[in-house]
């Protein structure tokens, strides 16, 4: 959607970034903080109530929720501005006394987030009227929002900054050695732990089982990979990485075993036995 | 009094930060963090972010794949981390991402170099993309005349291959076609 809204000169000469920030400084009582709900999820909404708990107490820096935006210092404003929220939204923010500080809250509220090409919204808050604080995260953590609160009026400094990243080398990134000359082993078991157990604990069980078997003295002799396979499992303290790996060993590791030798995959001496599976859990 | 009674028994809830550090729970999803040098510009981070934070395109000039991140736009979902062949990219533990007065900040991008089709000449792919593929194709225990023909075929952009298997069809084709 095309921009239609100009911000009117009398609102635009009281807003400027030397009068925001004189005001931070005089300021001299708490400030005010007008939640706007410009079609947001209500996911932001519940993590700003989630952070004006005891837990988080954002009153040690002064910040009041008010329910009025006449009251306001801070617009706060959640949602990716859809197209029923505009005028309440354009409302709001003239009703507010300038000087006034506009953040936008969450992914929705500073681009648009998920919702940022969706026919019936504007794609964020910076589209209809001026921002100074972006707070992205979707929602933001209270942790989050308390900083941001905090770098809005200059208590904390922002830590992000632009980056780019020029120039670097053609260089294919480093490939770890396989422990059976053949890289398609650790390909396999990555893609049956993330299976089994998802990306982010996949890649953990991927860690955990290959640094076993690497540890492995003769890899070729399943009898005793077993046994020290064993012995790590022995010690994992979660049971669900201990059944993975006695999983691990019977499909993806004999699997590539045969490969080299003849190897019976049922025989109870190289591969781990159901009895032994459901032991996992004790 | 009772009520200071339960505070007393309680103690403080309140947490410190930002006084002290605040350290997040196990497996909590902040901000992606990315590693230039294992970046390969796969592009499948970007094909996987379902807000396009991720974006991977060629620059204005056409001599350069970039990939562009807005932390904006993030949802944290953490699909990039997922789909990242080399983990080039992996959800952090930073929440500390606003910024004041300049949007700018919240971007990062990043630059990597095109190779150019070995039949055609244009440019397809990246660099270090086949760079990471002829290591692989070594780690996986081919033979030298094996890893040649592959690199050969990996060298070869999209339209050109078409093009070949186009060739070689039609060629076994005609032989069986009686004139
Ligand atoms: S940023 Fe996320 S949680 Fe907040 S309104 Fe948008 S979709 Fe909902
Ligand atoms: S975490 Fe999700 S939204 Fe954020 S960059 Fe990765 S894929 Fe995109
Ligand atoms: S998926 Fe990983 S390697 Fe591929 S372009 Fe994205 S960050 Fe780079």
């Amino acid at each position: 959607m095309s921009k239609t809204y100009v911000v009117p000169t009398e609102i635009s000469e009281l807003n400027r970034v030397e009068d925001k920030l004189e005001l931070l400084k005089d300021i001299k009582r708490s400030f005010s903080v007008y939640r706007i709900d410009c079609g947001s999820c209500n996911g932001c909404e519940i993590e700003i109530f989630a952070s004006i708990t005891p837990m988080w107490d954002p009153e040690r820096f002064g910040f009041k929720l008010v329910a009025n935006p006449r009251h306001a210092d801070i617009l706060l404003c959640t949602g990716p501005v859809t197209r029923q929220m505009y005028y309440p939204l354009l409302r709001a923010y003239e009703a507010a006394p300038d000087p006034k500080i506009v953040v936008g809250y969450g992914a929705c509220g500073s681009t648009g987030g998920i919702f940022h090409d969706c026919y019936s919204t504007w794609g964020g808050v910076d589209k209809v009227i001026p921002v100074d604080v972006w707070i992205p995260g979707c929602p933001p953590h209270p942790a989050s929002t308390i900083y941001g609160l905090a770098t809005a009026i200059g208590i904390l400094d922002q830590k992000l900054k632009k980056v780019e990243h020029k120039d670097g080398s053609n260089e294919a990134p480093v490939i770890e050695k396989s422990v059976f000359g053949n890289t398609l082993f650790e390909r396999e078991v990555m893609e049956r732990a993330r299976v089994m157990m998802g990306y982010l604990h996949g890649r953990e069980l991927h860690k955990v089982f290959t640094k076993a078997v690497s540890s492995i003295k003769d890899i070729y002799n399943p009898v005793s990979s077993k046994k020290s396979l064993l012995e790590v499992i022995k010690k994992e303290e979660d049971p669900r990485f201990r059944e993975c790996m006695m999983i691990l060993h019977n499909d993806v590791y004999l699997k590539h075993l045969k490969r080299f030798k003849n190897i019976d995959k049922c025989n109870p001496a190289i591969c781990f036995t159901k009895e032994e599976m459901e032991l996992a859990y004790d | 009094m009772k009520l200071l009674d339960m505070t007393r028994k309680y103690g403080n809830a309140t947490y410190e930060y930002p006084f002290a550090p605040y350290d997040v729970a196990d497996g909590f999803r902040g901000k992606p963090e990315y590693d230039y040098d294992k970046c390969i510009g796969c592009t499948a981070c970007g094909v996987a972010c379902p807000s396009n934070a991720i974006n991977v395109e060629l620059n204005e000039a056409k001599d350069k794949l970039v990939w562009k991140f807005d932390c904006g736009r993030c949802i944290y979902c953490g699909r990039c981390d997922e789909v990242c062949p080399t983990n080039a990219v992996m959800l952090g533990s930073n929440f500390e991402t606003a910024v004041r007065f300049n949007k700018e900040d919240l971007t990062e991008s990043a630059e990597l170099e095109l190779e150019c089709c070995q039949n055609c000449g244009k440019k397809f792919t990246t660099k270090r993309l086949i760079a990471y593929c002829i290591e692989n194709f070594k780690k996986v225990g081919w033979s030298e005349s094996v890893i040649q023909e592959k690199t050969k075929y990996i060298k070869t952009c999209p339209v050109c291959k078409k093009a070949d298997s186009v060739e070689l069809v039609s060629k076994h084709f005609s032989k069986g076609v009686k004139k």
